[in-house]
């Protein structure tokens, strides 16, 4: 359950966050919160430092400084528990290909805690409406599906925060809407969502608040709305207008630039 | 831990295949050798044979599973989530030693009903805790061969290389067909340790100072190798 307490607390804290490959700094002096019952958006141009940053999240990588912590817990300091407060969906899905759709929803179960009878992962697979996959490999489903499929497995413990690293990428636009179902069923139940995309329907449509991130560093963070009304007016953003209304992805290559990235 | 030792078993087991291949060398070269049992002794066959299986087991086993593992992000899924990095190895390095114990069974099986060769139930015993042991010499230079390099064909072709080295000195270089000089290197490689310290176990009595010192070499590479393949080891496959 999450209490009165918890909820005023931000689910997730992120502060003066820098993460460094080598001489490369990917993400500079990034700081954000996400509170329970929020959708917030991560956008930015390919190599802006998404993932990076998700990765400082999850304990992969060790940041150079800055401070992380989920439900209370800093991830360098108690990072079983700060994990085990939160359900990861990676860019690229990875699971043992030698093992079951099943096989693979009970052994992530167990490691987070979660006893799954048969029929319990019979109905966690019938929400995805993927029942008859069960005895097959995840080589052996389509891209959408296997997206399905770790999208699951990301909230088998239910959570308080979600880690979605461009979950609708290569979905159709019916699992899409589902998924935004989810996630805002999610969120209504008080968890807090974390997701990056490149699709600005998609941050309008669902994300409560949007940070927006460039070369590693974050250049603007409000609700979709408040960050049309703010920079309708921009002389970079006015010139990519189409059509003549101002949208999101209006905004996000006015503030970007239109230079396509490396 | 036990979930996680579940799918690394079924994992094992539905390679069964090439990890079949990676037993039967050791049981092919223990079979065609049967006509030697008489020259060489039961017990230099034997543990020939095992120290070979260890390598294979090693080498070809463990390090092409771990690198293959790790370039297809299985280990990123598997830490993103409240499991240590050190249970995720612990599991894997469980399922190696099952495999020891597998091989090392399996060489006195047939080595008994083959090749005809009795050893004392003492022997049995030692011989089999020190496969487990010795084997480790190999598990750890097969962590620090995919602690060196990350690309998986490249750690496949290197341990193939490697292993294929190992079979050559552990059928000719013993014998001195190679020299003196490179018969004295090998016995004090990490092959002819291993197999020194395996033929004592077998038969205990023949128990030596030099195999005390073979014995110490064997832990000594096990250090360097684990110390440089935990040192070097990445788990991202970037
Ligand atoms: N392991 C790594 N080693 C070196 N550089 C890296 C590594 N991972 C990422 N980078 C670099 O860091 C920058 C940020 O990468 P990141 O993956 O965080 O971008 P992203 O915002 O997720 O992009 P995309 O939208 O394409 O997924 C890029 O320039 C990338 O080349
Ligand atoms: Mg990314």
């Amino acid at each position: 359950m999450i209490n009165q307490q918890q909820a005023a607390a931000p689910v997730l804290a992120v502060s003066q966050l820098n993460v460094q490959y080598g001489a490369f700094q990917a993400v500079k002096d990034v700081s954000f919160e996400v509170h329970a019952g929020e959708i917030f958006g991560l956008l930015g141009p390919n190599g802006a430092g998404k993932t990076s940053t998700l990765s400082a999240i999850e304990g992969l990588l060790h940041p150079a400084s800055g401070s992380i912590t989920v439900a209370g817990f800093d991830i360098r300091e108690q990072p079983l528990h700060a994990r085990a407060n939160m359900g990861v969906q990676l860019q690229a899905t990875s699971f043992q290909p030698e093992l079951t759709i099943s096989e693979i929803i009970r052994l992530f179960a167990s490691i987070y805690g979660v006893n799954l009878k048969d029929a319990a992962v019979k109905q966690k697979l019938a929400e995805i409406n993927l029942e008859e996959a069960s005895g097959k490999k995840i080589s052996q489903l389509s891209g959408g599906q296997q997206q399905r499929v770790s999208l699951v497995i990301s909230t088998i413990h239910n959570p308080q925060l979600v880690l979605l690293d461009e979950p609708t990428t290569g979905l159709d636009p019916q699992s899409r809407r589902q998924l935004w179902e989810r996630m805002e069923h999610f969120r209504n139940n008080g968890h807090a969502v974390l997701l990056t995309t490149h699709s600005m329907e998609e941050a309008e449509a669902v994300c409560d608040r949007i940070a927006i991130i460039d070369h590693g560093r974050i250049i603007a963070i409000d609700t979709p709305e408040a960050l049309i009304a703010q920079h309708r007016d921009d002389p970079a953003v006015l010139s990519v207008v189409r059509k003549g209304k101002v949208t999101l992805e209006d905004v996000f290559i006015g503030l970007t630039g239109t230079a396509v990235r490396s | 831990m036990a979930a996680l030792l579940r799918a690394d078993f079924t994992t094992l087991w539905r390679n069964r295949r090439s990890f079949g291949l990676v037993l039967l060398v050791s049981l092919v070269i223990l079979v065609s050798w049967k006509g030697l049992v008489d020259k060489l002794g039961g017990v230099f066959v034997l543990s020939s044979c095992i120290t070979i299986g260890l390598t294979s087991i090693g080498l070809m086993g463990y390090s092409n599973s771990i690198a293959r593992d790790r370039d297809r992000g299985v280990f990123q899924r598997l830490r993103v989530g409240p499991v240590s990095a050190w249970t995720i190895m612990m599991s894997r390095l469980i399922v190696q030693i099952a495999m020891i114990v597998l091989m090392t069974v399996l060489v006195f099986v047939v080595g008994y009903f083959v090749d005809h060769i009795y050893i004392s139930p003492v022997g049995y015993i030692a011989g089999l805790l020190m496969a487990m042991l010795g084997g480790f010499v190999y598990l750890g230079m097969g962590q620090a061969i995919v602690g060196l390099i990350k690309n998986p064909d490249t750690v496949n072709s290197t341990t193939r290389l490697v292993y294929f080295i190992f079979i050559m000195i552990g059928m000719f270089g013993e014998f001195g067909v190679l020299g003196k000089k490179i018969g004295l290197l090998v016995i004090w490689s990490p092959y002819g340790v291993v197999r020194k310290v395996l033929a004592a176990s077998l038969d205990p009595a023949s128990w030596n100072m030099d195999t005390t010192w073979a014995l110490l070499a064997a832990a000594g590479y096990t250090i360097v190798f684990v110390v440089l393949g935990v040192k070097w080891f990445k788990w991202e496959n970037k």
